[in-house]
């Protein structure tokens, strides 16, 4: 019992310092406000008009929402990829200033330690994402207290996955230098190869997409986890799914349980 | 159950190697129950090495260590409750404030929110930063934040605390204050202490020496035992020029180079500091005797100085800003 509290005390700790950092962290809460109104208000309402264009006559899409509407999820997705992978910066910095000793030390296991800082980490990332979802009424959608609760569970979970997965690259990369054009290279193609500013039209069969986008852009989406998760999220909050809807809650299971397995392994080795 | 040996140190026959270098060889030590030791040792001695392995950082490639009646390898979980570390480089959130440091360090050791605030506030006290406890610690100077890292160490109350050059890199004044701490803790705590140190002056107070050299242990004892044992009193010279040089050495066989052309000679019994004073004395352009002290011990040991820069004179922190 006693030793169950003090690890209990020692997750919290872990915890609570990640999420002191990140509110006090004027640069990365900047980032995760000006991020959303950015995508959604120059891509979003720019290419609204656009979004279910009649070519000819001939209505090309049969998705009954507006751009605004079907970035929406997208761009909350965005949101937790850039603070989820940046969390890293995090872990690197507590390896290089010598702070995971003073850690390592103490009588916690490792793998609170670890999970510690995970949780906190996706406890900002779900934050930022949150930020994203107090615009939803601009974006010409109104939820439900359920449905703000469904959301806010996937959301979390990816953002779980997602931290630890950052994790992940933090244990192979030496500085902060390094990791900033790595995490550039990494969260961009994920973002734009996720069906999330263009929909894959489910309402085709897989040689009408195919004959309608190259072929490997449609192989880039369909391999891509964030699809799933951005797909998940749609399903929420606007009820719109371009896959089976089991799919992106299963990809969010697995990508956590497997990140989170791998970050242990690279922890414990270590 | 020898309540004597309860948070004292025994280290037998420790030996590590990093990628095939021997760092430490067949070490053994002994730290008595609430006794302070010192570790001397130049640059790249082992020292640090040594105090991983002691705080369960590092595994050691074979050798034991008991921690009171604690098995290192076996239990250490139960070992790291009982001690505190201060490390060489720092390793403070230099983005909270002092306070914030200590309830953090608080919480990864399970205190309750009341301990950690009675413990928090009465460390700050111990360490005369009680007027800082809300700032942010990117604004303290180097000395209050090592101040603050032995405030830390000590929250959870350890037996056993070990300090890494605690001083390196401080002014005098801030390095008197950090002595003064530890030696209040060790007569109204009875908190045994292991310091690692190249200040060979900083040494004279601990109770045992260890003297550490490319990872051997070349000799131990009381402060007054080794200087009795191994201790000369020594001529530091600088000769005016080359033939000076050459002469000097033809006449004094076990003659020790040292750095920037300097020449050390252990001063023999008798007239021997008049004769070399009548030969060479018109000739030489710097000369200093020294009294046996533990510098002049290592000297003797070793044939090097300990530490090659003038005696007093701060170090540049190492690799850190
Ligand atoms: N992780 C490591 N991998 C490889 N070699 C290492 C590692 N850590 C230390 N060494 C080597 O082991 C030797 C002893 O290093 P250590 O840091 O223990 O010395 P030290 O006595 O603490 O020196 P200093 O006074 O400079 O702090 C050095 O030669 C160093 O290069
Ligand atoms: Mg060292």
């Amino acid at each position: 019992m006693s030793r169950f509290m003090h690890i209990g005390r020692g997750l919290y700790g872990i915890w609570l310092r990640e999420v002191m950092r990140a509110v006090r962290d004027r640069g990365q809460l900047i980032g995760g406000v000006s991020r959303p109104l950015i995508w959604l208000l120059i891509l979003g309402i720019g290419l609204n008009p656009y979004f279910r264009g009649e070519v000819y006559g001939e209505v090309r899409f049969v998705i009954p929402y507006t751009y605004l509407q079907f970035l929406f999820p997208a761009v909350i997705v965005l949101n937790i990829m850039y603070t989820s992978i940046q969390f890293a910066v995090s872990v690197i910095w507590d390896r290089e200033f010598g702070f995971l000793r003073a850690i390592l030390i103490s009588p916690v296991p490792r793998w609170i330690i670890l999970l510690g800082k995970i949780l906190g980490g996706s406890t900002v990332a779900t934050g930022h994402g949150a930020l994203v979802l107090i615009l939803a009424r601009f974006a010409d959608i109104t939820l439900s207290w359920d449905q703000v609760a469904l959301a806010l569970l996937l959301m979390f979970g990816l953002s779980f996955g997602l931290t630890s997965f950052g994790v992940i690259l933090a244990a192979r990369v030496r500085s902060f230098e390094g990791f900033g054009v790595f995490s550039n290279t990494i969260i961009l193609p994920l973002y734009f190869c996720s069906s999330s500013i263009f929909p894959l039209d489910p309402s085709l069969t897989r040689a009408q997409t195919v004959a309608l986008y190259p072929e490997w852009l449609v192989f880039l989406v369909e391999i891509n986890p964030i699809t799933y998760a951005v797909d998940a999220l749609r399903g929420v909050l606007i009820n719109f799914h371009q896959f089976d809807p089991r799919l992106g809650p299963m990809v969010i299971g697995g990508m956590t349980v497997v990140f989170f397995l791998s970050a242990l392994f690279d922890f414990r080795r270590r | 159950m020898g309540t004597e040996s309860a948070n004292g140190i025994e280290i037998t026959n420790l030996s590590h190697a990093f990628a095939g270098r021997t760092v430490l060889s067949n070490i053994d030590m002994s730290v008595p129950d609430g006794s302070s030791v010192a570790l001397l040792g130049p640059n790249g001695a082992g020292k640090t090495t040594l105090m991983n392995i002691l705080c369960a950082l590092l595994t050691p490639d074979s050798g034991r260590v008991m921690l009171g009646e604690m098995d290192l390898a076996r239990q250490p979980d139960a070992v790291r409750r009982k001690i505190g570390a201060v490390f060489q480089d720092p390793s403070l959130d230099t983005r909270l404030s002092a306070w914030e440091n200590l309830d953090f360090h608080g919480l990864i050791y399970g205190l309750s929110r009341r301990e950690r605030k009675r413990r928090a506030a009465e460390v700050l006290e111990l360490v005369e930063l009680d007027a800082w406890r809300d700032e942010i610690v990117r604004t303290f100077s180097g000395g209050m934040k090592r101040r603050l890292e032995i405030a830390r160490a000590l929250m959870h109350q350890p037996s056993i605390l070990f300090l890494d050059e605690p001083t390196t890199g401080l002014d005098p004044q801030s390095r008197a204050r950090i002595w003064s701490y530890l030696e209040g803790l060790r007569a109204s705590d009875n908190l045994t202490q292991v310091i690692t140190t190249h200040y060979v002056e900083e040494v004279e107070d601990h109770d045992y020496i260890y003297i550490i050299d490319q990872g051997r242990l070349i000799a131990s004892g009381t402060p007054h035992e080794l200087k009795s044992r191994h201790g000369t009193s020594m001529i530091r010279c600088l000769p005016r020029d080359a033939t000076t040089e050459e002469e000097l050495m033809a006449a004094y066989p076990e003659a020790m180079p040292l750095a920037d052309g300097r020449i050390g000679i252990t001063l023999g019994a008798g007239d021997m500091l008049d004769a070399f004073l009548g030969r060479f004395g018109a000739r030489l352009r710097q000369i200093q005797i020294d009294e046996p002290s533990l510098a002049t011990v290592f000297l003797a040991l070793t044939g090097r100085e300990i530490d090659q820069r003038t005696p007093g004179a701060p170090k540049k922190a190492a690799g850190v800003q």
